[in-house]
């Protein structure tokens, strides 16, 4: 026992001074490691990097009874580029993207956090549970039900939202919460808040659970209130992790949603608020068979995303968190 | 200790690497399959059909004389085909013709399926879909197996269908498409289904004209308040309901002119802009006044079949329309009739403006076509084989089992006419249950031969005690459904220039059709319909519509040619 504890101690200060060795014999000497390392990469390489040369279609006519064989397709250099940035869509498709997912960003970044912070001073167990329990169940349930779901509670017909407005009188007729343009983006960010808001929280509640109880301690000898507490020990705290999944979602700033927004703007007087690159791709691109141009708008969205994430990731960095 | 630790994690990880290179062979072979160089592709797929004509004999193959398994595909998002076995007919068919129909599920995204299994050449024996792009891009790359051959051989489709066959052929003047539900005759469902209940407390009005239809959906608002939908038009982003009622406005004004495959009216020999229509504006204007009024379901936009149905179930609307209501407003009626034999739905004579002759009013239409399509796909080892059962499935023993059950318990043997002879035994409910099992199983059904034959037992009995659908069918909707068979084929391909214009007007039509019917007053509606007139001809709506009138007059010649 005592003897395999220590081993790796040896190995790992063997190492060190054999750097300049030759890699191979390096990477053969740590061969049980090696072995865990490349299943992962290998998965990443073949599901992550091989299919992207399925971007070249965004400079062609692809036409899909090709197949595989994209190379029989004849290249167009810019074309679809130039189409989608000269449909008259352009501009509303990019304004919705881009305000729809700062919306969710804002709104929903923020929120788990706050309700993990809020859970975390809850000192009775079971309610603490049941809470937690209650909020991240709708993860598991999929757009169509929660779609379903919110229709029938906004609907002017029987909705329990009309209905309890107008029993404490205050409107005088059922509102049509879901054909009217003002409120779609207010709907569809609480839906993913209350979505998502409880299975977000999990992460930080248990990067709070690592804070080191000392301090609250410390701090409750100095007579701190519960709010200096948060803002002083457990904000600092959990800041890397806060940070880095930052990091993550301004990288996915672009993905305003699809599914959730397929389902929920159903009335197509919405479109001018609704329709986003996702939709817009879908519709025009998928359900007509115009894969390259599909592509073309998808890697258009690819390489806005790594500049942000490049981005956000510069900015991390002079605070020392960054992802590298 | 250590030993043993270590081997662990070398079988761990063993089995990791082992996984991980399964997986990655698995997505190599998927991808690198179909991407030999194009000289093995070319040769992979004539070589199937090369193969069937010197199998195929000059005799006729009997349809059940041999096992016969092929597999078979549904292009929709809202359907696969059964289990081969879940149903009676499959049963029967499995036991005494000795077929079997192996199931390709499109998992709800048929969009999807269908491209992977074009790109990886694994295409299903038989497909069954829309007319129009899908199938005009498969022929185009020489996917399809054409009839032609053996429509002499196997007569019934083209005995049923008769000349108007012609119409399915493709370019190259060959027959690719099996249709389903084709008919000389009219047929459909088209119309509005009225409340029993509430139209005897509102003392039986008159409900003919658009006026009366105004007066009466007031009535019921002022009685009911908001307990009671006055007028349900099912999905209105689908037209449904809104679209029956623009038919009101104009003698011989059809729906289809609504539908995205059309979007024009025709003057003289032109498809014209259906924006500056003053038939369409007068209907839009009649509609966005009654919704104004909530007199129209205020979540006709977004509410889902689920909700419409549950109302039609409790009797909570006044006023149902739709493309097709008898399915749910038959199984309202006889729930509701159970309760209460006072309560259920009847339907009326198609509405009418003032001054129009109810007879010139069609609410629906139908085309000698029929719905959609089979296709045999050159992966089909025996397409004349699978065109046997085809045409055997459409004929009158193939039609028979599927409405009546297998031959002996319901009826036996067949009539002058070719129907079925009802025997003593004949069990409605048991006809009723088996035809709706067997709806997904229906993949050509012959309506111009079983539609007289479900008549022929109906009009034995007294109307109380005829089938809810049949009994309105022989009286109403039968007689209100234009033909509209020169209308079909009238789309671009989808990712041709044309295509993408149709793509836009459209995406312009879907806005505008629902901004005007919530308009706010009839100017409104005037400057919605301007402003996407003027967007739809920036997007070459103009095109569009030379293009649907050339394709148009060449449908006509065709008829014309029968």
């Amino acid at each position: 026992m005592a003897q395999s504890s220590t081993e790796p101690t040896i190995a790992a200060l063997d190492r060190k001074p054999k750097k300049n060795k030759n890699i191979v014999v390096r990477m053969f000497k740590q061969w049980d490691i090696q072995l865990m390392v490349w299943p992962g990469l290998l998965l990443v390489f073949v599901f992550s990097y091989l299919p992207m040369y399925g971007v070249l279609t965004s400079f062609m006519d692809y036409s899909i009874f090709t197949g595989g064989n994209i190379w029989a397709n004849p290249w167009v250099g810019f074309k679809h580029f130039k189409m989608f940035f000269e449909a008259p869509e352009f501009f509303e498709v990019m304004r919705n993207t881009i305000v729809i997912s700062l919306l969710k960003f804002v709104i929903g970044f923020p929120a788990p956090i706050a309700l993990a912070l809020m859970l975390n001073e809850v000192r009775h167990m079971v309610f603490k549970r049941v809470v937690q329990t209650i909020t991240y169940l709708p993860h598991f349930m999929s757009w169509v039900i929660v779609a379903g779901l919110t229709m029938a509670m906004l609907s002017t017909e029987n909705g329990s939202v009309n209905m309890l407005l107008e029993k404490i009188r205050l409107i005088d007729e059922p509102v049509n919460f879901l054909s009217i343009k003002e409120y779609f983006w207010s709907i569809l960010v609480s839906a993913n808040v209350w979505k998502e808001i409880g299975f977000g929280s999990i992460v930080y509640l248990a990067a709070i659970s690592g804070v080191d109880p000392h301090l609250y301690e410390a701090a409750d000898i100095d007579g701190a209130s519960k709010f200096r507490q948060i803002y002083f020990i457990t904000i600092p705290s959990i800041l890397p992790v806060i940070i880095i999944f930052m990091i993550l979602s301004i990288g996915n700033l672009l993905n305003a949603g699809f599914e959730d927004i397929l389902l929920l703007a159903t009335n197509p007087v919405l479109r001018p608020v609704s329709d986003v690159i996702d939709t817009y791709v879908y519709r025009v691109g998928l359900s007509n068979f115009r894969y390259s141009y599909a592509t073309a708008v998808g890697l258009f969205k690819a390489v806005i995303s790594i500049g942000l994430l490049t981005m956000a990731n510069y900015l991390a960095r002079r605070s020392g968190n960054s992802l590298w | 200790m250590t030993k043993v630790r270590k081997t662990t994690m070398l079988l761990v990880s063993a089995i990791l690497v082992l996984a991980t290179v399964l997986a990655g062979c698995s997505s190599n072979n998927n991808k690198n399959e179909p991407s030999p160089s194009p000289s093995s592709e070319a040769s992979n797929t004539p070589s199937n059909s090369n193969e069937t004509p010197s199998e195929a004999p000059s005799d006729v193959w009997e349809f059940g004389s041999e096992p016969l398994e092929f597999s078979m595909y549904g292009h929709y998002s809202w359907y696969d085909v059964p289990a081969w076995d879940s149903t009676v007919a499959g049963r029967w068919l499995k036991e005494n013709k000795q077929l079997n129909i192996v199931p390709v599920s499109a998992g709800g995204n048929p969009e999807q399926k269908l491209s992977t299994m074009i790109a990886s050449q694994s295409l299903p024996d038989v497909m069954w879909m829309d007319r129009g792009a899908d199938v005009e891009r498969l022929r185009q790359a020489g996917m399809l197996v054409p009839f032609d051959d053996y429509l002499d051989k196997y007569p019934n489709l083209k005995t049923w269908m008769g000349k108007d066959l012609n119409l399915l052929r493709s370019e190259d003047g060959k027959l690719y498409q099996f249709p389903n539900w084709y008919t000389g005759r009219p047929n459909g469902n088209a119309g509005y289904v009225i409340n029993k209940k509430i139209y005897e407390e509102l003392g039986s009005p008159p409900l003919e004209t658009t006026d009366d239809l105004y007066n009466y959906l007031t009535a019921v608002k002022a009685k009911y308040g908001d307990t009671v939908v006055p007028y349900e038009p099912h999905l209105a982003k689908d037209l449904q309901g809104l679209g029956v009622l623009y038919t009101a406005f104009g003698e011989n004004y059809l729906y289809s002119y609504l539908n995205a495959s059309l979007r024009a009216v025709p003057q003289g020999e032109q498809l014209t802009s259906l924006f500056t229509d003053p038939v369409f504006r007068e209907a839009m204007k009649y509609i966005a006044k009654l919704y104004r009024e909530k007199l129209i379901s205020q979540d006709a936009f977004t509410q889902t079949v689920d909700q419409i149905e549950e109302k039609v179930m409790q009797g909570r609307v006044a006023v149902f329309a739709s493309s097709s209501p008898t399915t749910i407003a038959m199984q309202a009626h006889q729930e509701l009739a159970k309760q209460d034999p006072n309560a259920g739905y009847f339907m009326i004579w198609p509405i009418h403006k003032p001054g129009l002759d109810k007879n010139k009013i069609f609410p629906g239409t139908y085309t000698a076509l029929g719905w959609n399509v089979n296709v045999i796909t050159k992966n089909a080892k025996d397409p004349e084989k699978i065109f046997a059962f085809l045409d055997w499935y459409t004929g009158p023993e193939g039609q028979s089992l599927l409405f009546f059950g297998p031959e002996g318990k319901n009826w036996k043997g067949f009539d002058a006419d070719g129907h079925p002879i009802f025997t003593d035994q004949y069990d409605a409910a048991e006809v009723l249950e088996l035809q709706k099992a067997h709806d997904p199983i229906m993949w050509n059904g012959n309506t111009g031969y079983i539609d007289p034959a479900k008549m022929k037992y109906e009009a034995k009995l007294p109307p109380e005690e005829q089938n809810w659908a049949a009994r309105y069918q022989s009286t109403i909707t039968w007689l209100t459904q234009a033909n509209a068979t020169e209308f079909i084929n009238l789309d671009p391909l989808p990712d041709s220039e044309l295509g993408i214009v149709k793509q836009r007007v459209d995406d312009i039509w879907d806005q505008a059709y629902a901004q005007a019917v919530m308009a706010k007053d009839d100017a409104e509606v005037d400057s919605i319909l301007d402003k996407a007139e003027k967007d739809a001809q920036e997007a070459g709506y103009a095109d569009l519509l030379a293009f649907r009138t050339e394709a148009w007059q060449k449908n006509k010649a065709i008829i014309a040619g029968n």
